[in-house]
């Protein structure tokens, strides 16, 4: 879910650029010293994800992992995202430097939305609820991320219905990979080491 | 339901969600024969392909084929600007520059004359060449022969991901963040 270069009309990049511009800022305030580590992990963790691939029928998707990132780090995904992003831009042209704003924004807009709903699901001491938040985030990260990117192709003049059904069927094997692997892995932190999260 | 949506995934334009496109591009005779495939190898079938000039006019349109291949007859000599659109966000283009084209023929309508006088004389030594003809025979023999080594060259030229950019990418992510950090230490300590 890279968007290449010369596909948005500029009032697009525009727009996403501003969101992540804010959503980085306020990442930024938010972090701690102890929270490095976190974000290095998890940058690295997304930055990897795009390279493994899940044939859907005729094509492929890819593992996101921006649930993953949202719900542990909070509003520190988007300088997270940002970067990772920033690196596969350079290292191995997906999307391009002109949509990192708006590929930052899809992915780490739908990470912090997911965190913000379900937190508290993570934090409660029931490992049932637990996994269901895990595999919610998980699930509804790369849902959400789906639809922005229909949005943005549909605001810089592709149609909008067919595009979004597209990107969503053909990430629903992805969803479902996302949402039990994000579950396993809160289950797993909770035990091993509960205040990462 | 999923049925459905699996049988609503196999009738769109097959796509590719690879996250890089690429699309190679290379003179034939009067041809420009082009494969378009994704960063994964998978070639785009039933991609928009759109030919513009220097000036950006829109010279022609086409669709990939299930190879991922499209030839078109050069439409005029100048800087060709090939975009591919694959769908889904992905686009991808190449020039082909204008010193890389052979002249544009003026296209001669063919006319093979039916003579029958050639029938009843068997023994006249003269044949009568067309070289219109001869010439049209020549360039579609030697396209289909280097059709095949023309995508081995576009095979060739696919870009893999290596390792090196793997661990080179995670090395960047933890290099940043380690200086971040250090300099929010830093700003702490004072």
């Amino acid at each position: 879910m890279h968007i290449a270069e010369g596909v948005l009309t500029v009032p697009v990049l525009i727009g996403g650029a501003s969101i992540t511009v804010t959503g980085t800022a306020i990442g930024l305030k938010k972090i701690e010293y102890k929270d490095m580590p976190k974000i290095a992990v998890l940058s690295s963790a997304f930055f990897v994800a795009s390279l493994i691939h899940i044939p859907v029928g005729p094509t492929s998707a890819h593992l996101i992992l921006n649930g993953l990132a949202g719900i542990i780090l909070g509003w520190a995904a988007f300088p997270a995202l940002l970067l990772a992003l920033f690196l596969q831009a350079i290292l191995f042209q997906f999307g391009g430097l002109t949509t990192l704003g708006v590929n930052t924004a899809t992915m780490a807009t739908s990470a912090v939305f997911c965190f913000l709903i379900f937190k508290k699901l993570v934090e409660v001491q029931s490992r049932f609820w637990n996994f269901v938040g895990g595999f919610l985030t998980g699930f509804l990260s790369v849902l959400l991320a789906s639809f922005f990117v229909a949005i943005s192709l549909a605001l810089s003049g592709e149609v909008f219905m067919p595009v979004a059904k597209m990107i969503i069927i053909v990430h629903i094997p992805v969803m479902i990979i996302e949402g039990i692997l994000t579950g396993f892995v809160i289950l797993f932190l909770k035990k091993v080491k509960p205040e990462l999260l | 339901m999923r049925f459905i949506n699996f049988i609503l995934l196999l009738s769109i334009p097959p796509i590719c969600l690879a996250h890089k496109i690429n699309i190679f591009a290379t003179v034939e005779g009067n041809k420009i024969y082009t494969q378009s495939y994704a960063s994964d190898g998978g070639k785009i079938k039933g991609g928009e392909i759109e030919v513009y000039d220097k000036s950006g006019n829109k010279l022609l349109s086409g669709k990939t084929d299930s190879l991922g291949e499209f030839s078109f007859v050069i439409p005029k000599k100048d800087d060709l600007r090939i975009v591919v659109i694959g769908g889904m966000g992905h686009r991808a283009e190449t020039i082909v520059s204008a010193d890389e084209l052979p002249e544009v023929k003026k296209e001669i309508a063919v006319k093979v004359e039916k003579n029958e006088r050639y029938k009843e004389a068997p023994k006249t030594e003269t044949a009568v060449i067309d070289t219109t003809l001869l010439e049209r025979i020549v360039e579609r023999v030697v396209d289909e022969k280097i059709r095949p080594v023309l995508r081995l060259i576009a095979e060739q030229k696919q870009e893999k991901i290596g390792i090196t950019e793997v661990v080179g990418g995670i090395g960047y992510i933890i290099g940043i963040v380690g200086i971040i950090a250090f300099f929010m230490k830093r700003k702490n300590n004072v």
